[in-house]
């Protein structure tokens, strides 16, 4: 297909707007899934997207389109993430188009990750169509929110989509304005061969199988291929498009997008951002690339069997071939002995990462609670990076320790502005200031620490707002902070995976709720536990779980024997998602209280 | 192998009842009486086929469980004895127990049993507060069980087990105790005493579960069982089961093979059969059960080997459930191997954390492992 014939466009939304449903109807309409075959969010094809409803990944598909005035197009849509913890997966795909179908709710109107993504599209150069979706709804406010589109994208109103993705009402209307309002691919079909590499996934067959799109030249079947910055030769296994299945087609010529299977076994070889060229006449200059993730979140992740460590350190190497926003390095811990500190864009990020680990690769985990990075100065002067409080240094050496502040942004209806600031108040945060949306809506502006946003603080603005709340956040700075170490002591023990940093005006009633909370999810044992929160050797909250006293089947008669065993094995086998120390088992959720301390 | 026992324990399966209580999730149903007639029929062909292939089995113990077996005619149970005494060897000596519900029974109905060779009556009497028997959901009063002891004593009945549960939703100490206390003022050889289990799906799981009722305290139930130990102690029963006492001679010896997982025949809907290393359970619904019969089938719906290992587990699980415990001698002449070698280091653990006694020779519960003794038998499973 010639490029002023081809459209590769992406659809970004903030979480829930309609992305995916609009894909399905875009997918309908191009005949690309017969109707049989369809499903609702047919590109959520992971089970845990279709279990949460949510999208996880970002992902690719070619489209035929016949346009009313009977040329034919091909269209490469990419389906993108709208939860904050998967914006690099949509920032890696806007890279790979020259437009985008901004999607907003007609009920929700603008919110935080319509702005975020919107601003991520622009800084990428693309060209954008406003598409308010969901007009179906009886709360639909279609043509305010299509004034505030277009006042936001300085278009006339005329010029926003109307669409119902779930009626498929407009939806024509979108692939014309693809077609003519999106530009046709940049590159140059006549260069030596550019693909960018923008996402991957490991296949026990075809090895690390690249999601690429072809920027200039024409990627072939046969050609050995040179990625340029790993400088690793591949001598591709399958060329190929996303229909939304993998189909071969041996060939993909400039402004397609697709896949190259490249038979590398090893995952460190193709990195996403990295540029395929050919071997015979290489190009020059890679493609510019992607700037490195940013991890937000730590947590350590160990396999509750031991003997699992390597099947850990392989298993995240092949899912961050998937998901390039994972970060992991290897770390011990007294208490869980080996594996790896990870860093995560969000703590539904991390949940995502441990799941898909244990589906995916069959493996039982333990996460140790999420901490962000510290700066530690010391009194010599250095300073050091910190992710896990359990490498803090001891506190006569420390001078100061800094602690990641970020510039929060909250969205929310003017009626709850006064709950949303006593959420913000209680942790720590500084307001700066309100801008108006419209007369309804808020955006109200905050400086806060970070570890104070990723524990549940979207959560419990929603709950605050009813729902209505969105939030959007950046780094700003680090700054110093009276900060100190808290222990947590499980039989008298210090658990170093259990340990966390606080501020010390917070030291007290945070370590009473969380030893209450711990007590809660740690199961009664054959003796009585103390859990105590400790600063500085000084213990400031305790409770105790008392011994388990009764724990007998009664009756055990000769019709009984069989199934007796059998709850006795099942009993046994839930012991196994436990993690034994010394004498105590301590669940997951132990050590995932501190997210949970104001649920009650 | 096995060694073949020239013994056996025959449990007959009667599932019928009045109407269903309210904690119960075992083989019964409700309203089906009238197929009574059909169901003893059947009965007696599946003793006669097992006869033909184990007759040469001396019957050690006859137990009818249920369900109901008081719903029986004594001539139903005539019935049934005599197809179990053609069938097999019946010594003179053989145990006949049979489970009977207070109001289900009569004086008459009681001789009338007894002439026939029922020598053991087990009552399910459950709590002397009328109250409790009413969120359990039984048909019966507690005077009804006080008549029924009465009435059974009168008949002959010697040897006399009742049944009690404790640990109900909001039940006190005290009101245990005073159950307790009525129990052993009607002097019974045996005592059956269960911690209630909730059972999922039945109706008292269903009241706790939207909150009408407060869920059983653990805590307080292993109160109870501690008083009931002392008080029974001190009353002169031994307590020679996890639930249940005795006075000297009187443990159930159909129970007690059952404990010392020695083969046992189960014949009836839903029974299970422990023979020759397999174990089986028949059709459970009385309906499938009849009709496979009648058409001369085995009813058999389910059919397991046990190897060797889970028998070892299974064994030992089942023998310290028994205050004479696990013998490391009776262990090797049934395995052929050392207690020692196979579970030393659980029998080891166990006794470090205070739920075992284990010398060497016998390995028992302690009175904490009583309390938590599937912390001990899951480390044999
Ligand atoms: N009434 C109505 N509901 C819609 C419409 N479009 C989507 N929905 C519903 O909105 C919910 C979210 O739709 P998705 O398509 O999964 O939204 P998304 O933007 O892809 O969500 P993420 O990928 O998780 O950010 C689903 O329950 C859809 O059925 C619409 O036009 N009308
Ligand atoms: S009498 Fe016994 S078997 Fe019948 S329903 Fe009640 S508890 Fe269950
Ligand atoms: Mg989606």
């Amino acid at each position: 297909m010639h490029p002023s014939h081809i459209r590769d466009f992406c659809i970004i939304a903030h979480v829930d707007h309609g992305k995916s449903t609009l894909a399905d109807r875009l997918l309908e309409l191009t005949g690309t899934i017969p109707p049989h075959q369809m499903t609702a969010q047919v590109l959520d094809s992971m089970d845990l997207e279709r279990e949460k409803g949510v999208t996880i990944k970002a992902s690719a598909v070619r489209m035929e389109y016949t346009a009313p005035d009977g040329e034919r197009y091909e269209l490469n849509l990419i389906d993108t993430p709208g939860h904050v913890d998967f914006s690099y997966e949509v920032s890696r795909a806007l890279a790979a188009c020259e437009g985008a179908l901004l999607v907003v709710d007609a009920v929700q109107g603008i919110e935080a990750q319509t702005l975020a993504n919107l601003y991520l599209a622009l800084e990428a150069d693309l060209e954008i169509v406003p598409v308010v979706n969901k007009i179906d709804l009886t709360a639909a406010r279609t043509d305010e929110v299509a004034l505030e589109l277009a006042e936001l994208l300085g278009v006339d109103p005329d010029e926003v989509l109307r669409v119902s993705a779930k009626e498929g009402w407009g939806v024509e209307r979108v692939l014309e304005a693809v077609v003519r309002r999106l530009p046709p691919p940049r590159g140059d079909p006549a260069a030596p061969l550019r693909a960018l590499v923008f996402d991957s996934h490991y296949n026990p067959y075809k090895g690390v199988v690249a999601y690429v799109r072809v920027v200039d030249g024409a990627l072939v079947q046969g050609e050995p291929l040179l990625l340029m910055s790993s400088n690793t030769v591949v001598e591709p296994l399958e060329v190929g498009v996303f229909t939304p299945g993998m189909t071969p087609t041996g060939r993909l010529e400039a402004g397609a997008v697709g896949y190259v299977a490249t038979g590398l076994k090893t995952v460190r070889e193709c990195q996403v951002g990295d540029t395929l060229t050919t071997v015979a006449t290489p190009a020059t200059e890679p493609l510019p690339g992607y700037r490195p993730v940013k991890p937000m979140v730590f947590a350590g992740l160990y396999p509750v069997e031991g003997e699992d460590y390597n099947a850990l350190r392989d298993a995240l190497e092949k899912l961050q071939l998937n998901d390039a926003a994972l970060v992991f390095e290897p770390e011990s811990s007294q208490a869980l002995q080996f594996g790896f500190r990870c860093g995560f864009l969000g703590l539904f990020h991390m949940e995502i990462v441990q799941e898909r680990l244990e589906r995916e690769y069959g493996l039982d985990l333990i996460a140790t609670a999420p901490s962000v990075a510290y700066q530690v100065v010391l009194q010599n002067g250095e300073v050091l990076r910190i992710s896990s409080p359990a490498d803090l240094p001891d506190p006569a050496t420390i001078k100061e320790i800094r602690e990641p502040w970020m510039r929060v942004q909250v969205f929310t209806p003017a009626d709850y502005i006064g709950q949303v600031m006593e959420v913000v108040k209680r942790r720590r945060g500084i307001y700066k200031s309100t801008e108006y949306l419209d007369n309804q809506r808020v955006v109200l502006n905050y400086e806060m620490p970070l570890a104070e946003v990723i524990v549940d603080l979207h959560d419990r603005l929603k709950s605050v707002t009813r729902g209505y709340a969105s939030l959007d956040y950046t780094f700003d700075s680090y700054r110093p902070g009276d900060l100190v170490r808290m222990d947590i002591l499980v039989n008298k023990e210090p658990v170093d995976a259990l340990a966390l940093i606080v501020h010390r005006d917070q030291a007290y009633e945070k370590g009473a709720a969380l030893v209450r909370k711990m007590k809660e999810v740690i199961p009664r044992q054959l003796f009585k536990v103390p859990i105590q929160a400790a600063i500085g050797g000084r213990i400031i909250a305790r409770e105790t779980v008392s011994a388990l006293r009764k724990d007998v089947l009664a009756k055990c008669y000769g019709g009984d024997v069989t199934r007796k065993r059998k709850l006795l094995e099942k009993q046994k086998a839930g012991k196994k998602r436990l993690k034994q120390f010394g004498r105590v088992v301590i669940p997951q959720d132990a050590f995932l209280a501190v997210l949970r301390l104001e649920e009650d | 192998m096995h060694t073949r026992l020239s013994s056996l324990s025959v449990y007959v399966h009667i599932p019928f009842c009045r109407a269903r209580c309210a904690y119960c999730d075992f083989n019964t149903y409700a309203g089906l009486e009238s197929l009574l007639p059909r169901y003893v029929a059947a009965l007696c062909r599946e003793v006669e086929l097992a006869g033909n292939r184990w007759g040469d089995f001396s019957l050690a113990t006859v137990y009818f469980g249920g369900g109901t077996p008081s719903l029986m005619t004594p001539e139903m149970v005539e019935r049934v004895l005599n197809a179990l005494s053609l069938a097999f060897c019946m010594p003179p000596d053989v145990e006949i127990t049979l489970e009977a519900n207070p109001g289900t029974v009569d004086g008459h109905k009681l001789r009338q049993l007894r002439s026939l060779g029922v020598n053991r009556l087990s009552l399910g009497a459950q709590s002397a507060h009328d109250a409790e028997l009413r969120l359990l959901g039984r048909i019966h009063t507690w005077g009804e069980v006080v008549a029924t002891v009465q009435e059974a004593r009168e008949a002959g009945f010697a040897n006399l087990s009742l049944d009690f549960i404790f640990g109900l939703p909001g039940q006190t100490l005290e009101r245990w105790q005073e159950t307790l206390e009525a129990a052993l003022g009607l002097a019974p050889e045996h005592l059956s005493l269960y911690a209630l289990t909730v059972e999922e799906g039945t109706p008292l799981w269903e009241q706790i579960e939207q909150h009408l009722l407060p869920a059983p305290d653990d805590d307080l139930a292993a109160g109870m069982y501690e008083y009931a130990e002392e008080r029974l102690a001190a009353a002169g029963y031994s307590h020679y089961e996890i639930s249940n006492w005795a006075r000297e001679g009187y443990a159930c010896r159909h129970n007690l093979t059952y404990w010392h997982n020695e083969p046992w025949l189960g014949v009836g809907a839903g029974a299970h059969s422990w023979l020759d290393g397999r174990r089986w359970a028949n059709l459970s619904h009385p309906e499938d059960y009849i009709r496979a019969l009648e058409r001369g089938e085995m009813p058999v719906a389910e059919h397991e080997r046990i190897e060797l290992a889970t028998e070892m587990g299974e064994t030992m699980m089942l023998w310290l459930r028994l205050a004479e415990g696990a013998d490391a001698l009776r262990f090797r002449e049934r395995f052929g191997v050392e207690l020692e070698a196979v579970f030393g280091g659980e029998l080891a653990e166990l006794c470090e954390v205070g739920l075992l006694e284990w010398d060497g020779r016998v390995a028992r519960l302690t009175p904490r492992g009583r309390l938590l003794g599937n912390q001990v038998f899951l480390r044999f499973i």
